[in-house]
């Protein structure tokens, strides 16, 4: 059994070599990750909204923005190398059919876009994604192998 | 003073926030009661303000099924109000009023989801209009909204909304129980920063 790791709400952890990353239930917020398979360097970063807008907030790793960014820091400063990363992403649920609450019904169709674009803007893949729809997510990343799999409350456990 | 923060709440403000609590959740829990013809044990309310995680915890584990009904107030006051219904407790009010046993939550029949939604409709109306007789402030309910799946996806909702503005989550719970068997379901209200304010300055603890 490997060692697991838990990754909450608006967080951020990377491992290497070996270890479970997870991060349970996603719903509308997006669970990120960012693996390189040469050093089996992995992380895995669950943020909630698209983008800060608030510069007095310091919790940067609530935001696809600034939770991205921060998390690419660490990344590449632990031996990450660009060309080498592949990235996978979870989540963006609409858990509740919600009208006229200011965008907030499709917050996770917004976390989506936003975080493509910004792995875009980055230069780095997405080989793989699991998103939308109306259900909650569990995302593991298995550091020792790179695979990264979804557990939903019914359906069977699968890889991405 | 108005606040921009809810840590900025004091101990005072708190205590109404609880009495508030109290009052919703009596009429919810009366107006539940009404409908199954049991009685139903309640617990003081508790307001908290709690880190994401730690309200997810608060609440049950991430993975858990639940099922919840959600409806956002818009008017003098803005937010959400959710009730979550645990597994057992579903099972039990299944059973009450449509005398069967239900397995598999995840499957609602349409008769079945009808009647949680009404269910958790009348208690978070009843919750609601205490409130706003208090107060004497005019609160507006959406449609009620209805999901069953894991705790965490169904709080992210919530979260998201409160996140824009704080790192925090005030909630205001009231867990319930029917005929004794606990089954710790909970109202929570959720209320926004401006309109905590908002019920300050009414009830006179600004």
């Amino acid at each position: 059994m490997q060692k697991k790791i838990s990754v909450g709400i608006a967080d951020m952890k990377l491992t290497r070599q070996e270890g479970v990353l997870i991060t349970y239930a996603l719903g509308s917020c997006i669970g990120i990750t960012f693996y390189d398979p040469m050093i089996k360097l992995g992380a895995l970063l669950h943020i909630m909204l698209p983008e800060k807008t608030n510069s007095q907030d310091s919790n940067i790793l609530k935001y696809a923005d600034t939770g991205i960014q921060e998390t690419l820091r660490k990344f590449y400063t632990f031996g990450g190398q660009k060309g080498r990363t592949v990235c996978k992403i979870a989540g963006g649920a609409k858990m509740f059919e919600m009208k006229g609450t200011g965008g907030l019904g499709n917050i996770g169709e917004r976390n989506i876009i936003k975080v493509k674009s910004i792995l875009k803007a980055e230069g780095l893949r997405i080989t793989g994604e699991d998103t939308g729809s109306n259900y909650a997510r569990t995302m593991l990343l298995d550091v020792s192998t790179g695979q990264v799999s979804i557990r939903t409350a019914s359906r069977q456990e699968k890889y991405i | 003073m108005a606040i921009y923060r809810y840590e900025e709440l004091g101990e005072n403000q708190m205590d109404v926030f609880r009495e508030i609590g109290s009052i919703g959740n009596g009429n919810a829990i009366t107006a539940l009661s009404g409908i199954l013809s049991e009685k139903i044990s309640m617990e003081l309310p508790e307001v908290n303000i709690l880190e994401f995680n730690m309200a997810q915890n608060k609440i049950g584990d991430a993975e858990e099924i639940v099922g919840a009904v959600l409806v956002e107030m818009s008017g003098e006051l803005s937010g959400l109000m959710m009730l979550i219904l645990k597994r057992d407790f579903i099972k039990t009010m299944i059973k009450k009023v449509l005398s069967y046993e239900k397995e598999n939550l995840l499957d609602m029949e349409e008769m079945e989801e009808s009647l949680l939604i009404e269910v958790g409709n009348i208690m978070l109306s009843s919750y609601i209009s205490a409130l706003s007789s208090l107060t004497n402030i005019q609160i507006h309910l959406s449609v009620p909204q209805f999901a069953v799946n894991m705790l965490g996806g169904i709080l992210s909702m919530p979260m998201a909304m409160m996140g824009i503005e704080s790192d925090q989550i005030m909630m205001i719970t009231g867990a319930f129980s029917i005929g004794g068997e606990e089954m710790d379901s909970n109202i929570l209200l959720l209320p926004d920063i401006r309109s905590l304010n908002v019920l300050m300055k009414k009830l006179g603890v600004e």
